[in-house]
């Protein structure tokens, strides 16, 4: 079953049928092609015996069926009559009586006619039949294979019309088939073999390499799995370590108010100060669960709102940010999505001091860069997971055509630049 | 088989026919009629005839034991002329011979042979029925 789903076995089992339906088309074609051609040699044979050999020699008084006549005619042409595969030689007159034949007991019998043969005795031209070996004429002939039996006319000394007949060996037919069909064979066989022999190397290499990228491919799925997990656990951790933990102490030193039969004023200013902390924590994780729609509320507020959670760390952040109006969506996501990597990065691992975010643009350029004085790392150094994600979109921002510059040394803060042409 | 019958019957006949006339009729072969006879003067003959692929052979011979006499000849089926021509007698016997195949047609087929010395006048003519 697994050897069914096999690309190769099931481009060679193809490639088998195709050759298979391709030589039984090549034999009905033979088959075709040689009785036409048996036919048009039978036909111009016919023509030439009638022209050339029986019509001079038929002498006066055959057409009346006179003895002498007849052997005068049948000494005359009969050996020069049956030449090559003629089996046998008929000539009738109008009314069905066959006036000579080289089947003696033939002669001056008389058949009924066909339509085909009163129309070439009476218009003239040529026909050709396989022959209908169960009729009376053809008694002589029930021995043999089959015949092919072409008919003329020619005219007798006295003017009469007769009809020439002459019947051939079907034998020939198959004989010329099996030519035509050998002639067709190493171009069709040899072919088609040599495409499929060439094709499976080919397709061999291809499915191997087909294989391998859905083994990426399922590797990178499940690593996004796997990352949206480990995302979710970032955003209920960040939840439970900040928002939650602030507005459990608000909601405790509410109740404790209530309690004590109502808050300070300057109590009360403090819990004011801690749920806004909370709203603007929360604020900051939604941007970064859903990125804003930057053509709407612009990228400066939206990387207000991602830095909005640096006070609570004690972290003193700046942002600057050039209105982005004329820069395609793309362009403008990339920016944010960097600024969002470095701003995470710094405000995770840097502890930093300062940060300064600044996204500004001269012409097409779009340049962005997030500095801050934390305290660095070695950008050489191979185990560093720190700007991991940074590395991981180097591959979009070089795609957009932008350059990706982090710089950063143990104690000298990180400098992340972004250079993108915008379209 | 029942054409063989009706053609031994025919060549008894014809064996019969020649005898009252101053000719013998004998069959050969199983399938061959022979006639033979005097002309009308010394010279004898003979007229044979026998089946040949569907046709029938007839000879005629004519014997006169003198050589170098010119004979014209003629050969009738069923009445109709299937041949003719002249010959010269010669070797020991002082004889000739000609041989024609006439196609053999349905019903008895006559066959009717005739010699006449060119210079002499002599006839001789018989006939074969097969």
């Amino acid at each position: 079953m697994r050897l069914l789903r096999n690309p190769l076995a099931q481009f060679l089992g193809a490639g088998i049928l195709i050759i298979v339906v391709a030589m039984l088309a090549v034999l009905r074609l033979s088959d075709t092609a040689a009785q036409e051609e048996a036919i048009d040699d039978a036909v111009a044979t016919t023509e030439l015996l009638a022209e050339s050999v029986a019509e001079p020699a038929i002498p006066r008084g055959l057409v009346d069926g006179d003895p002498g006549a007849i052997d005068r005619f049948d000494r005359a042409v009969s050996e020069r009559l049956l030449v090559g595969d003629v089996q046998r030689i008929k000539i009738w007159n109008k009314d069905g009586r066959i006036v000579y034949s080289d089947e003696t007991e033939l002669i001056n019998q008389t058949f009924a006619f066909g339509g085909e043969e009163l129309a070439v005795l009476t218009a003239g031209g040529h026909d050709a039949e396989q022959s209908d070996l169960a009729k009376p004429e053809n008694q002589f002939e029930r021995s043999s294979g089959g015949l092919l039996e072409v008919y003329t006319r020619i005219w007798s000394p006295e003017g009469v019309p007769l009809l020439f007949e002459v019947y051939y060996s079907a034998e020939d037919i198959e004989d010329r088939k099996a030519r035509v069909f050998s002639a067709f064979r190493p171009i069709t066989l040899g072919g088609m073999t040599a495409l499929v022999v060439a094709a499976v190397p080919l397709l061999w290499v291809l499915t191997r390499r087909l294989d391998r990228t859905a083994r990426d491919r399922e590797r990178l799925l499940r690593s996004a799995v796997d990352a949206s997990l480990a995302e979710r656990r970032r955003i209920a951790r960040d939840l439970h370590d900040t928002v939650v933990q602030d507005l459990a102490g608000t909601a405790f030193a509410l109740s404790a108010s209530a309690r004590d039969g109502g808050a300070a004023r300057d109590e009360l200013d403090r819990m004011g100060r801690s749920v806004r902390s909370s709203l603007r924590s929360l604020r900051s994780l939604l941007v970064e669960i859903l990125p804003p729609n930057l053509a709407t509320s612009g990228l400066h507020a939206a990387l207000e709102d991602l830095v909005a959670t640096a006070a609570n760390r004690g972290v003193i952040v700046e942002v600057e940010a050039d209105d982005l109006e004329g820069v395609d969506n793309n362009t403008a996501g990339l920016v944010w999505r960097v600024a969002q990597e470095a701003v995470r990065n710094t405000l995770r691992h840097a502890e930093a001091e300062h940060l300064h975010v600044r996204v500004t643009t001269a012409g097409p350029t779009v340049l962005l860069e997030v500095i801050d004085d934390g305290r660095g790392f070695d950008p050489n150094e191979a185990g560093d997971r720190t700007h991991f994600g940074l590395r991981g979109m180097e591959s979009l921002i070089h795609d957009a055509g932008g350059h990706l510059e982090v710089t950063s040394a143990p104690g000298q803060g990180t400098r992340v630049r972004l250079q993108l042409e915008a379209r | 088989m029942e054409h063989s019958r009706y053609r031994l019957a025919v060549a008894t006949f014809a064996t019969l026919a020649f005898v009252v006339a101053g000719t013998s009729a004998s069959v050969a072969n199983d399938d061959d009629v022979v006639v033979d006879g005097n002309c009308s003067k010394r010279a004898e003959y003979q007229l044979k005839a026998s089946p040949e692929d569907g046709r029938l052979e007839i000879e005629g011979e004519v014997d006169s034991n003198r050589v170098g006499q010119t004979w014209r000849w003629k050969l009738w089926h069923n009445g109709s002329l299937t041949g003719k021509g002249t010959r010269r007698t010669k070797g020991d016997s002082g004889s000739f011979e000609v041989r024609r195949v006439i196609v053999d047609m349905a019903g008895t087929d006559w066959s009717t042979f005739k010699a006449r010395n060119i210079r002499s006048g002599e006839i001789c003519r018989g006939v074969v029925g097969y």
